[in-house]
């Protein structure tokens, strides 16, 4: 009730502020920008007006846009990037709603394209600190591992932001845990983001609008995780005419149907996609190897309807699975699946509002069978969840964003099943729910030509929900108390309210500064003590015992154009203190352990670092340098003696370099190199015997490194028939074309051939893969 | 089960790109400590203790032993100690003690003017029922323990075998967290091509007590899975004083059988 106070308080607060200093008669000028081929709105295109220098609005999530101005004669500049600006003549005398439809640039539909050279949106300068948005045009022609573009691998070479390894489906942004990253599918939470253990992510391209990524400077309608945001549109599917689009891989497939519905007056847009790696493998002669099935399948589903005007609803959903068996004998299946609904309305002009209900859920199943063992594993994560957010456009330089959310979060820790024969029980730990909901306000505030500021709280609060039985432990991990909650009752509450701050100050037409602050929450934590990829993760909700993981950051950073936006600079810097963090103790069990929670050891956590990031983006070569320079560590009671230690995700150096080139109108090519410190490991400082078997001993945890990590991909694209009815291209690439053996694995153990000596193994798993995918779409 | 996950997710990987391993030297660290193996148990005496010093990881398997320490286990059930005599270097045993269910054992080091304790219970004996084969790998036989655990106590095992009358240098820890009250059939883990035809295989099942389990156990973890574990660490040791080990009162129950089928 406190908490609805002061959100309502806040809101009547800032209404008065925005409603000063207005004389002349004003009138709203609002719409929904849109491609004009295919009817897809074009988030973020921005309306500004020669007139009015300083005076813009971007369009929201949904392409519509707002802004009131004084009644005048204007022309309007509609930007979007990879699109041609349009100029449009504006006599506005009253209220005028005005839908603006642009071409995608001529480069682009006559020839292959390297972005436009007529836009020139220079959205460096006004983006929130720490914002960056990449559209599937973007990433079209980046080299990727087996030639399947993907927009997840592609933002790990951008600053900041770093991969967990080969192999490894996580990645780690400004020194948070792979958990620590919100990833959005059309609103809806995608818990494992990754295909076939991290080969792929589970991103379509073919399904996929835009990311929208945040390392800082998060909006307040975002939360829930502690360190970045990737906010992943779908395609809302042509309403202008049907198109089909796929490629045919070595190891992948993959279509997309796409059309209008309703005369016009929608759309939908169908994905699919299916690996076949297990097809090669049957034909090889090893039986073990024969009877592996090694496949996943996803979907995407998108329809929209315009019911008038001011009505627009929305159906998306995904659909994924992995499996990945070795007949009769052990495998692992798991998937994610979302359905979001949403409902835009606009209540008048100045007023948007959406409303959305969606659910997701991620589950796992493991399944161990041998002679004397016929078990399954499985653990879910469900989410149910509403939202409502407004976009109010109060005037040219103010705008309100506020909303209420609330998800129900359901986590089934872990079952296992046994058949009679088998040596393990079955086993039920205790389901946990939780209610984590937030309200929000955000006020964009223009205060001038220059400087635009963006502030604003989230409040959000987190009930543990019984039934269920709650435990407390003493220092020593035993437990201490036991109390059963009946269904429904608070357990534990946790109130955070997150403030965030970001102002971006221009120094003039080519340069700006921002800063930023941010206070996030989070309170599903992914428990994993394994350095592999498995996909067998433990989520768990804050409980009675586990506290919000709570992260404070300031980033400041400058940003600068030159030659007519040709090349982009920027570089940042950024502190992040921690808060509630936790590690494992030594031996930890995370399978089947109903006190799980008694293996935690919590502590303190803080990163910083400096991102630099050159980028060239018009011309026949593109690409861009991207560096960072990073610390991050952790202070846990019960590690390393209480002191500061460096965190697995900790990178010193990264550094990407991606590189396209058109050589002709056929060809296309293109490179990225990527470096980066080895991440921290713990190795054996002595051996000795146990039961005659050599044992080792270990030093302080994650005092080494791993050798640094560096490879080199190569790709090119071929258009072999480009017409207004169809087009298709070959795709070329080598991962790894030096071959480097990156470590993915480093053993420690007996030498199989000299049973008097240990040994050190290490794994790598990409040395070298070459790949061919034909792409084509009429 | 956690081995079994890693093993398909590499197998897996194998299958579909062009993974590679090698042999590589990191530098590694090296801090000389000690290690103290012991244990009494519900066989014949003298029971042993064992003293040695690390080596350096890329040395041979070889442990400095260590002499001249003051070695002394008591009965604290019974009131009975018993000091120990070093026979060999490194190598201290019993004189009197003998091994009794239920009853408490206290061992107590003293080395360098550090002394260095550990107590262990001995559990009720379970026995071992059977010795089982698994011939499904051809070129990985493997022995399989069959025994009934009881379901009215919490039960901590450890699997150890015999080749031919020789010891088998691989150990396995189990404990019945998860199998309360089961009839199990576990399959012992052991280096390729270990079995062959004819082999004579004698199982031992011991019975721990808590703490000589949670040694084994991570101890296990290390030896056998180091590269799965994302914060690999020293073993929790039994006993305090800052050493490496484990002191175990023990029950052991053993059976044989013939290795009758493969190579």
């Amino acid at each position: 009730m406190k908490k609805s106070a002061t959100f309502i308080a806040i809101i009547l607060l800032l209404i008065p502020v925005a409603l000063m200093a207005q004389s002349k008669k004003r009138f709203s000028l609002s719409g929904t920008i849109k491609d004009k081929a295919t009817g897809e709105t074009l988030p973020g295109a921005t309306v500004s007006f020669t007139e009015l220098p300083g005076t813009g609005v971007s369009a929201n999530s949904y392409g519509y846009y707002s802004i009131i101005i004084p009644e005048g004669t204007y022309t309007a500049l509609v930007t979007y990037t990879g699109y041609k600006t349009d100029t449009i003549r504006i006599d506005l005398k009253g209220d005028q709603q005005n839908n603006i439809k642009l071409e995608a640039s001529a480069s682009q539909l006559s020839e292959v394209t390297i972005k436009s050279s007529t836009s020139r949106s220079n959205n460096i300068l006004t983006a929130p600190a720490g914002a960056q948005k990449l559209t599937v045009e973007d990433i079209k022609n980046v080299p990727v591992l087996l030639g399947e573009k993907d927009i997840l691998k592609t933002i790990q070479l951008l600053p900041g932001i770093v991969a967990a390894g080969d192999g490894k489906s996580g990645f780690f942004v400004r020194g948070g845990d792979a958990d620590q990253n919100l990833l959005l599918l059309d609103e809806a939470t995608v818990y494992n983001a990754s295909h076939l253990l991290g080969f792929f992510s589970v991103f379509n391209s073919d399904a996929i609008k835009d990311i929208v990524i945040y390392k800082s400077g998060m909006p307040a309608n975002y939360g829930g995780r502690l360190s970045s945001v990737e906010d992943i549109q779908m395609n809302d599917g042509n309403n202008q005419k049907f198109g089909v689009n796929g490629g045919i891989g070595l190891i992948a497939s993959r279509l997309t149907v796409e059309g209008p519905l309703f005369n016009h007056k929608g759309s939908f847009i169908v994905s699919a996609r299916r690996t076949y790696a297990d097809l090669f493998t049957r034909l090889l002669s090893d039986t073990t190897v024969k009877k592996t099935v090694l496949y996943f399948y996803d979907f995407n589903l998108k329809g929209n309807y315009q019911i008038n005007p001011n009505n627009r609803i929305f159906v998306s959903g995904y659909f994924g699975k992995d499996y990945f068996k070795i007949k009769n004998a052990d495998g692992i299946d798991y998937g994610n699946s979302t359905a979001t609904f949403r409902w835009n309305h606009i209540y008048n002009n100045s007023l948007f509002s959406n409303t959305s209900l969606i659910y997701n859920s991620f589950n796992y199943n493991t399944h161990f069978q041998s002679l004397t063992n016929n078990v399954t594993v499985g653990s879910a994560i469900t989410d149910y969840h509403i939202k409502q957010d407004f976009n109010y456009y109060i005037n040219a330089s103010n705008k309100l964003d506020f909303g209420l959310e609330s998800i129900y979060h359901l986590t089934q820790p872990g079952a296992a099943s046994a058949t009679q024969a088998s040596n393990y029980n079955n086993v039920v730990l205790q389901k946990r729910y939780s209610l984590e909901s937030a309200a929000y306000v955000s006020h964009e505030w223009t205060a001038s030509d220059r400087l635009k500021i963006t502030y604003g709280v989230r409040l959000s609060e987190l009930n543990v929900l019984g039934p269920g039985n709650f435990y407390t432990y003493d220092p020593m991990g035993n437990v201490n108390s036991n109390t059963y909650y009946g269904s429904g009752k608070i357990v534990k509450s946790y109130f955070t309210p997150e403030p965030r701050v970001a102002a971006s100050y221009k120094l003039n037409d080519s340069s700006s500064v921002k800063l930023s602050y941010d206070r996030t929450a989070q309170n599903i934590h992914l428990l994993n003590n394994s350095s592999a990829a498995s996909p067998t993760n433990v989520y768990l909700p804050s409980s009675n015992v586990v506290k919000p993981e709570i992260s404070d950051q300031f980033s400041l950073g400058y940003y600068r154009t030159f030659n007519k936006d040709q090349f982009e600079f920027s570089t940042e810097v950024y502190y992040k203190n921690l808060q509630n963090q936790f590690d494992y103790k030594d031996g930890a069990n995370l399978v089947g352990n109903e006190n799980i929670e008694a293996d935690l050891l919590f502590g303190n956590g803080r990163a910083y670092g400096w991102e630099t990031y050159f980028k060239k983006k018009r011309g026949r070569l593109t690409g861009w340098i991207s560096y960072t320079l990073s610390k991050t560590e952790r202070k846990i009671n019960g590690i390393n003696n209480n002191n500061y230690y460096n965190a697995s995700q900790d990178q010193t150096n990264h550094l990407s370099i991606v590189g396209l080139y058109q050589a002709s109108k056929k060809w296309t090519f293109s490179t990225a190199f990527v470096y980066s410190t080895g991440t921290p490991v713990t190795f054996p400082n002595a051996k000795y015997g146990v039961d005659g078997a050599p044992v080792y001993a270990y030093g302080e945890r994650n005092s080494q490194r791993l050798q640094a990590y560096n490879r080199l991909d190569l790709g090119a694209t071929l258009y072999v028939k480009k017409t207004s009815k169809i087009e298709s291209s070959w795709n070329f690439s080598i991962y790894n074309i030096y071959g480097q053996s990156n470590p993915y694995t480093v053993v420690f153990q007996a030498d199989p051939k000299d049973m008097t000596k240990t040994q050190v193994r290490q794994t790598t798993l990409f040395k070298m893969v070459p790949s061919v995918t034909y792409n084509f779409k009429f | 089960m956690k081995n079994a996950i890693n093993t398909i997710i590499l197998s897996a990987f194998i299958l579909i790109c062009s993974s590679c391993t090698k042999t590589v030297t990191p530098t590694l660290n090296n801090v000389s400590q000690l290690v103290i193996e012991g244990a009494v148990s519900d066989t014949t005496g003298p029971y042993h203790v064992n003293i040695s010093k690390t080596t350096n990881f890329y040395s041979d398997n070889v442990y400095p032993t260590v002499s001249g320490a003051i070695v002394v286990i008591t009965d604290v059930t019974a009131n009975i100690t018993d000091v120990l005599s070093e026979i060999s270097p490194g190598n201290y045993v019993t004189h009197t003690i003998i091994g009794t269910y239920g009853h408490s054992y206290e061992m107590k080091v003293m080395f360098e003017g550090k002394s260095y304790t550990a107590m262990s219970t001995m559990p009720n004996l379970v026995k071992l029922d059977s010795v089982g084969v698994d011939y499904e790998k051809s070129d990985n036989i493997r022995p399989i323990a069959e025994y009934q655990d009881p379901a009215d106590q919490k039960n901590y095992y450890k699997y150890s075998m015999r080749k031919n009358g020789v010891h088998v240098n691989h150990f396995q820890a189990f404990d019945d967290r998860l199998s309360n009250g089961r009839y199990l059939r576990d399959n012992l883990d052991c280096d390729t091509g270990t079995f062959h035809r004819g082999d004579l295989v004698r199982v031992d099942l011991v019975g721990l007590d808590k703490g000589a389990f949670t040694f084994l156990h991570e101890a296990e973890d290390i030896a056998y899975n180091n590269s799965n574990l994302a914060s690999p660490a020293t073993p929790t040791s039994n006993i305090s004083g800052g050493c490496i080990g484990y002191f175990s009162a023990q029950t052991v129950s053993s059976k044989t059988t013939t290795i009758k089928s493969g190579r």
